[in-house]
């Protein structure tokens, strides 16, 4: 039903393709680290959706000019997946660019975001949707789709590959987007690759220890970048405002004990998912936070796993949200081994291994402007989710100063769980 | 080693030998002239003034004698210097750069065949083994109707590729030399493959406001080698015409002609040809002497349609699903040697020394009397040229030029660079090459320059030029950001 009401929604579909303006030095590659590849078969997808006044008048090269600008800093994002004989993947700077899709549609900007409020799997046909594989050679990692609404108004919808970067680092290519549109000079410096070093065989002895709980091993799944899901995931989005959330907080609050609003809000969810699924209670869920100091390039998540002793349906939020909060963080060693032991060959996936909540509050999405407008909103969801399900905490619109979360779960779960929350948000 | 020896010691005697031979019979007028000079010099200073004034009355002048010859020297002097072909500057040129946002580097443009060509998977195998060989680097640039997937070819993309390109170059030109459009008398307008109505020249004249009773032209259909067959065209006018300026732009329009089919003879072009334009200023008024860059010297034009095999060989058809482009015969290499070797025999007397000359002529009667087993003499251009700009057809066509001529790495570097930076622009190619040379520090006052186009047809043609004034290295130009980086090492093949 989605989809042949949602075939005539966009149209005028055109591809081509973006590089870097200035020749990047050749045999130059980016080898991603353990933590990268454990997060291969995720996809981050953002859309931003801007007003008319920001891209008012401008033609689709002058859009590209400054996309091929700021690609000089980002040569690791224009090229592409090859392995080296170990089988572990590595990415050669060759160039060769991002996939820039333009489109139409034929709905006001209201009237879409309107119906996706209903319906948010139609945000799909904002975002390009193509997964790496099953050439790994010629599949871009990053594609970028423009699509213009009937009132003037432009979406800008980003796929992300979630081995390249976390939440951040995406928001940063684009933040710098901006920024080059200005007319500034981005603060970066352009040669973030290098020469191909030999292989080396890791030297210390790899201990045959578990898997950790948060990183899940999966069947494999060659070159073909996405998990095999048992049923069809699904996402819906809410948001709640500063009013609901300080409310919803003190609720939950505990003897002085404050929960930040991730904390309180995952809290409510873990519950109410695990109403809704008595047979198999998500005992275990995995948080995932990115760092924001001392960065380095690619994924810098921490990750934790909570373990919870009784049943969740039983439990108190508050003595869930007292859990989430005392996580501790798992070492980044023991996930780095769970990859090492065969050399990154293997596949794993980290959002829907448990049920996952991911705290993105701080992520600055809204901190772009083009040519002086922000966007009105913004989404963000990961394509490539387990079974488990996954809940994104995502800033809400700087004026409301709430929350957004973003929900993909089994797409037989969706209406259960909004009758749920209702519960919460009503009063 | 004493076999080593003779030989190093015959080859340097050789040497010598040839170096005296060519020095002898290239300035054999001065060897004769020197001898009767000193001798009358000699003679005079015997005879004393009073000897030669009686010797002067010997002879019986009278006024009217003296005067009809005085006529006759001053009538025969003026009918030469009339009849004297004008002399051709060019006083400036300028290259079109293309943007960043028209760049292609290899693995875009194989990722996008790849998927253009989805079916056949082995015409993307030969383009990429084309790719590989090619001598192209990853900055040429194709216009924006070919980066989309599948290419966007509209008539409206390829005015917009040309008015791009064209005016880019002249406004170019006309910022160097300083020119009003109003003071151009003739325009040419030279792009074999793209030729709508209104033509490409009235383009031009409606862009920059030219007078109306400007003699403009466009040239198209003839191929790569048509930037010399306009140069040839704007002397012939400028012969008629005296005081005038003569704009001649080449260029090639790649968005109508992008083949989108999968024959492979017919793929070829789409991986060679690139965005490119040229504008150039040709004048035979006598003031632009001092600031002109070059003096045309000689342009010599070959034509070998006459032969079916040459005419075929570069063919513009329909593949069997209808799809249009350019057919290029596997005999291409030997047709462009044959059609080399007729203009070489034609521009040859004309600009080699004597001693190269005789040489051949010796060899040529040897063959043809004593033995026709000695080889036959190739004369050494490399005598009668500082410079050497060889339309970058493509790698192959250098490297036989570059063996049929014995040329060294040095003089067919500016071809290759060019080809490795740009492409193949087709017509405008040459203008590439001569801005490199330029760019590089070696144009000096007095160096003679030789540029060599192939096209379709199959034509050979050739223009000679003399460096009028010492180049300053230009500060801009298509070549200004990138020529430090300049020469390049141009591996076999390619890894992609």
């Amino acid at each position: 039903m989605v989809s042949s009401m949602a075939e005539g929604l966009i149209y005028d579909i055109k591809l081509s393709s973006v590089g870097p303006g200035t020749v990047t030095e050749p045999d130059m590659v980016h080898e991603p680290s353990d933590m990268d590849l454990a997060m291969k078969l995720h996809y981050l997808k953002v859309i931003y959706y801007f007003g008319k006044q920001a891209f008012e008048g401008l033609t689709t090269l002058k859009i590209k000019e400054p996309l091929f600008m700021v690609l000089n800093y980002f040569p690791v994002i224009c090229g592409r997946f090859r392995r080296a004989e170990s089988g572990r993947p590595y990415i050669k700077c060759n160039d060769c660019g991002v996939r820039f899709i333009e489109a139409k549609c034929e709905k006001t900007m209201d009237e879409w975001l309107e119906m996706t409020k209903e319906n948010a799997s139609l945000e799909k046909y904002l975002t390009p949707n193509q997964i790496i594989g099953p050439e790994l050679g010629f599949s871009p990692t990053v594609l970028l789709q423009f699509t213009k609404f009937k009132c003037g108004g432009m979406s800008m919808g980003l796929s992300w590959a979630h081995v390249l970067g976390d939440a951040f680092s995406a928001a940063e290519f684009l933040n710098l987007l901006g920024k080059v549109v200005a007319g500034e000079k981005p603060n970066r410096p352009i040669n973030l690759a290098h020469l191909k070093t030999n292989s080396t065989n890791p030297e210390s002895p790899l201990t045959n220890t578990e898997d950790p709980l948060s990183v899940k091993r999966v069947g494999p799944v060659g070159d073909i970048w996405i998990p095999v899901n048992n049923c069809k995931m699904e996402a819906f989005s809410f948001s709640v405002n500063a009013t609901q959330l300080s409310h919803l907080q003190s609720k939950i609050s505990n003897n002085g004990t404050d929960f930040s609003p991730f904390e309180a809000l995952s809290a409510v969810i873990w519950q109410c998912i695990g109403k809704i699924r008595p047979e198999s209670e998500p005992k275990v869920v995995t948080i995932c936070k990115m760092m924001e100091q001392n960065r380095a390039d690619g994924n810098n998540l921490l990750i934790s796993v909570v373990k919870a002793a009784y049943p969740i349906v039983e439990a108190n939020p508050s003595e869930l949200a007292a859990l989430m909060k005392n996580a501790a963080i798992d070492k980044i060693e023991k996930i780095e081994n769970a990859i090492e032991k065969d050399n990154g060959v293997s596949d794993f996936i980290v959002y829907g291994g448990n049920l996952t909540f991911a705290n993105l509050e701080e992520a600055k999405f809204y901190e772009i402007d083009y040519r002086g407008e922000k966007p009105i909103y913004v989404s963000y969801r990961v394509d490539g989710v387990g079974d488990e399900g996954a809940v994104l905490v995502l800033p809400g619109p700087p004026k409301n100063g709430g929350r957004t979360v973003m929900a993909i779960l089994p797409e037989n779960e969706a209406t259960e769980l909004k009758s749920e929350l209702k519960k919460w948000f009503m009063d | 080693m004493p076999q080593i020896l003779p030989n190093f010691l015959s080859s340097v005697k050789l040497k010598y030998v040839k170096l005296g031979y060519q020095y002898l019979v290239n300035h054999i007028l001065t060897f004769f002239l020197i001898p009767i000079m000193v001798g009358i010099l000699v003679e005079i200073l015997r005879l004393g003034p009073e000897e030669m004034l009686n010797i002067w009355r010997s002879l019986h002048f009278d006024l009217v004698q003296v005067l009809c010859s005085s006529f006759l020297i001053i009538f025969i002097a003026t009918v030469y210097f009339m009849s004297k072909p004008r002399s051709i500057y060019l006083v400036e040129y300028a290259c079109y750069k293309p943007p960043i946002t028209c760049r292609v580097p290899f693995s875009t443009f194989m990722e996008h065949s790849r998927l253009i060509l989805k079916e056949n998977p082995k015409s993307v195998d030969f383009q990429m083994r084309i790719l590989e060989r090619s001598g192209l680097g990853e900055e040429t640039c194709l216009p924006p109707a070919i980066h989309y997937i599948p290419p966007t070819p509209t008539m409206e993309a390829a005015r917009g590729e040309a008015e791009q390109v064209i005016f880019s170059a002249i406004g170019s030109l006309m910022e160097k030399t300083k020119i009003k459009p109003k003071d151009i008398d003739i325009l040419i307008v030279n792009c074999s493959l793209f030729s709508p109505t209104p033509s490409l020249s009235a383009m031009v004249v409606n862009k920059y406001k030219l007078r109306s009773n400007i003699k403009s032209y466009n040239l198209s259909g003839m191929g790569c080698s048509a930037g010399l067959i306009s140069i040839d065209l704007a002397r012939d006018l400028l012969q008629v015409h005296p005081n005038s300026y003569a704009l001649v732009v080449s260029t090639e329009i790649i968005t109508p002609n992008y083949y989108q089919g999968s024959e492979r003879a017919m793929l070829l072009p789409n991986c060679l040809f690139r965005m490119g334009g040229a504008a150039i200023l040709l004048s035979n008024k006598r003031r632009d002497r001092r600031r002109a860059k070059y003096r045309l010297v000689h342009v010599v034009r070959t034509h070998k349609g006459a032969d079916d095999k040459a005419y075929k060989c570069v063919y513009e058809q329909e593949d069997p699903q209808g799809k249009v482009g350019i057919n290029l015969s596997k005999d291409l290499m030997v047709i462009a040697g044959e059609a080399l070797k007729s203009n070489i025999t034609t521009i040859g007397p004309l600009v080699l020394p004597a001693s190269e000359q005789l040489l051949f002529l010796f060899t040529l009667i040897g063959r043809k009397i004593f033995n026709p087993k000695w080889k036959p003499y190739i004369p050494d251009f490399k005598q009668a040229f500082e410079h050497f700009c060889i339309h970058a057809g493509g790698r192959a066509v250098i490297d036989e030029l570059q063996k049929n001529l014995q040329l060294s790495a040095e003089h067919v570097e500016a071809s290759r660079m060019t080809l490795h930076r740009f492409g193949n622009t087709s017509s405008s190619s040459l203008w590439y090459e001569l801005g490199y040379i330029e760019a590089k520090g070696r144009m000096k006052k007095g160096d003679r320059i030789w540029q060599i186009a192939f096209g379709s047809g199959f034509k050979c043609n050739s223009a000679v030029w003399k460096c009028n004034r010492t180049v300053r290295t230009p500060t801009d130009g298509p070549w200004q950001d990138c020529i430090d980086r300049y020469p390049v090492h141009i591996p076999e093949i390619v890894k992609l």
